[in-house]
């Protein structure tokens, strides 16, 4: 087994609402090895983007984290740091892209002083070298005539060369763990593909561990070596890419699956649609979080959520999973 | 060089449409240059290309939201471009739209009952009783209970409830073409195939015709019968979804779809790389062929002359000096 960079347990984030606590990441565990990519897929509302920024510790006053919930990172609990310790966390050991790469991006600043105060506080850089770093990061993530773009503004740049530019932010310190949160919802086909080759060079010259989020299988079937997937608050199945798209257990994924239109797919192909909607997160039902549209549900399934079980590579939270006999 | 075959069978005919925004005296955004295509009655044309390339442009001149700058759109034999005030109003019940952000295209003070309504109130058709009950009929057509929804309000539904009642209320007054501006890219996948299957169905049942625009060329398989790509205001190549899918010949074709992300870890991506760059501003578009700045196959003549669209095989309609024919895409 390669080193452990992340490790997080039993993670619970919840939020206090109007109409009471509404439980947005619940109970979610596992770890991460450096070297590796790890996609986290689900649905809009499923708790990627809270569970992403309760790693970071970027979380609202309004929100509570679970007593049991550690998070560890390169070994130390980042759940018992203070804002003063976790901010020499990020950049060094830890960093995030963002879906809108300006929320990184201040529109104030040209892009090369942005990359430089980072080096400057970090690694008490010196001004010149931070300047000549900064111009070769844009060069590593592909940015064009990266001398003459060093020191133009966000606006003056595209969608896709933005997202570029918080890429070089984000690695500039030369974190472990890099989380990319959507990096691509944003962006169009062509330009997702240049970013997400990006980001999986980038994790491979550095040696970095990433976490990529994505509401798109297509995203995660060619980027990851391990896929969890989240349903109202909860990891429901994680495995390995390949055995997750070939022996898939949980429903949820398997309907999930064939819910996508696929450019592979004959024209005008009905699509088995997953009727109804992710149960309120407030008012959860008793038992597994997808029975109510599920289509092997039975009683069993509603009088307690099922544990996440299986092996140690392929695991699912479902009291009957699929192809069981069939698996070797 | 063949000229494309006239569709004189044509339900709706797109020629030489054109689309400009000035921003100044001398500037203007060439947002839809000299588009044409032609879709027969109860067929479903997809219009693909990503951001900024005159997708929904092309769609709003369609339905004459504006009036286009130039060029004509034909519905059933009818010329929209020179149709004005109220022959327009009463030819607008043969086109309808629907748009992307679901919860934001529905008014958040009316009711669910006045949202669908209103395109027969503003006609000015039926009592108020009938416009119920053809409310709840529309309703019931798109999977929303009408006992449930008429008196609530939109913020009350989800994304793709909130579709379903925008598809209610396009189709209420019975058109015959809907035109689609990535209806579906706002929902998750669920609940898009859901809204899609829904799509299809009432096209089946209704007859309708479509115009169905999306960045998503999946989606855009799903529904269409044939398919028309746009690069920076103009027509790259049109054909039928599966020609375009396997044999695309139009170096941009092939290069959106080898991008597509398949669900698939042992899907084959040979990827055609892009020389590397900006995509070009439509206020300056490059002469001659538009994509020629990022187009591996470019040569001089690409940049001297505007490529003429041909017909390559029937139905099968490109804009290239050098369409890729020898080899065919996986
Ligand atoms: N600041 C917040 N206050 C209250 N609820 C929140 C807050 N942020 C997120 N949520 C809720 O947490 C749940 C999970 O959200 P999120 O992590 O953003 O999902 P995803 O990224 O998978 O779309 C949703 O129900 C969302 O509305
Ligand atoms: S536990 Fe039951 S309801 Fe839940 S996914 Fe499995 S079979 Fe379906
Ligand atoms: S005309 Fe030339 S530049 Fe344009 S797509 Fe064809 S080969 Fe490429
Ligand atoms: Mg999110």
């Amino acid at each position: 087994m390669g080193e452990i960079i992340l490790d997080v347990r039993n993670q619970r984030t919840a939020f206090a609402t109007g109409r009471g606590m509404l439980q947005a990441v619940d109970g979610v565990s596992f770890t991460l090895e450096r070297g590796k990519t790890l996609g986290v897929v689900g649905e809009s509302g499923s708790g990627k983007s809270v569970l992403s920024r309760s790693i970071m510790r970027l979380l609202p006053g309004t929100s509570m984290t679970g007593p049991g919930s550690q998070i560890l990172l390169n070994g130390k609990d980042l759940t018992a740091m203070t804002e003063n310790q976790l901010r020499r966390m990020r950049g060094p050991e830890m960093a995030i892209v963002f879906q809108d790469p300006m929320t990184a991006l201040n529109p104030t600043l040209s892009i090369g002083k942005q990359i430089m105060e980072v080096l400057m506080f970090h690694l008490k850089m010196s001004k010149r070298d931070a300047r000549a770093k900064a111009v070769d990061l844009l060069k590593a993530v592909g940015l064009p005539q990266p001398d003459v773009r060093v020191d133009q503004y966000p606006h003056q740049l595209s969608g896709g060369m933005r997202q570029r530019v918080a890429i070089a932010i984000a690695i500039a310190c030369e974190p472990d763990l890099l989380i990319a949160d959507e990096p691509t919802t944003a962006l169009d086909v062509t330009v997702q593909a240049e970013i997400l080759d990006l980001l999986q060079r980038m994790v491979r010259e550095r040696n970095m561990a990433m976490i990529l989020i994505t509401h798109d299988m297509g995203v995660v079937a060619g980027r990851c070596d391990d896929v969890a997937v989240m349903y109202a608050g909860k990891i429901v199945e994680k495995a390995p890419v390949r055995s997750l798209f070939s022996e898939t257990r949980m429903p949820y994924t398997a309907a999930l699956l064939s819910s996508i239109p696929r450019v592979t797919d004959p024209p005008h192909r009905k699509l088995d649609a997953i009727e109804g909607r992710p149960p309120d997160l407030i008012n959860p039902p008793p038992g597994c979080p997808f029975a109510p549209r599920c289509r092997h549900a039975e009683d069993a399934c509603n009088r307690a959520v099922p544990e996440l079980t299986g092996t140690a590579d392929h695991q699912w939270a479902c009291i009957k999973p699929l192809n069981t006999e069939a698996a070797a | 060089m063949n000229a494309p075959t006239p569709n004189i069978d044509s339900f709706l005919s797109i020629d030489n449409l054109t689309v400009e925004y000035p921003l100044s005296r001398r500037a203007k955004v060439h947002a839809v240059t000299e588009f044409t295509a032609h879709v027969k009655r109860g067929e479903t044309l997809g219009l693909v290309g990503e951001s900024g390339c005159g997708k929904s442009s092309a769609a709003r001149a369609v339905m004459q939201l504006p009036r286009p700058t130039s060029g004509s759109v034909r519905l059933d034999g009818q010329e929209l471009t020179t149709l004005r005030g109220a022959a327009l109003q009463h030819a607008r019940r043969k086109f309808q739209m629907i748009f992307q952000d679901p919860i934001a295209s529905l008014n958040p003070r009316q009711t669910i009952r006045d949202i669908v309504a209103a395109p027969l109130e503003i006609a000015g058709i039926g009592t108020k009783e009938e416009q119920t009950a053809k409310v709840a009929e529309m309703l019931d057509l798109v999977g929303i209970n009408p006992d449930q929804a008429m008196e609530r309000r939109p913020h009350e539904f989800s994304g793709g409830q909130c579709q379903r009642i925008s598809i209610a209320r396009a189709l209420i007054l019975s058109p015959e073409l809907l035109v689609c501006d990535e209806a579906v890219s706002a929902l998750d996948v669920s609940v898009q195939a859901q809204v899609l299957n829904l799509l299809e169905k009432l096209k089946g049942e209704l007859g309708l015709t479509m115009l169905f625009i999306s960045h998503d060329l999946a989606v855009v398989k799903h529904v269409s019968d044939r398919v028309a790509v746009m690069y920076l205001g103009k027509l790259c190549e049109l054909a039928d979804a599966e020609t375009i899918y396997r044999k695309p010949v139009h170096p941009y074709t092939r290069t959106l779809l080898a991008a597509v992300p398949e669900p698939d870890p042992d899907a084959l991506r040979d990827r055609v790389e892009l020389i590397p760059g900006e995509l070009p501003s439509p206020v300056n578009p490059p002469s001659g062929c538009r994509f020629r700045t990022r187009c591996p196959f470019a040569t001089a003549r690409c940049t001297d002359e505007v490529p003429a669209i041909r017909e390559i095989a029937p139905g099968h309609t490109v804009a290239c000096h050098h369409p890729l024919m020898e080899h065919s895409a996986a």
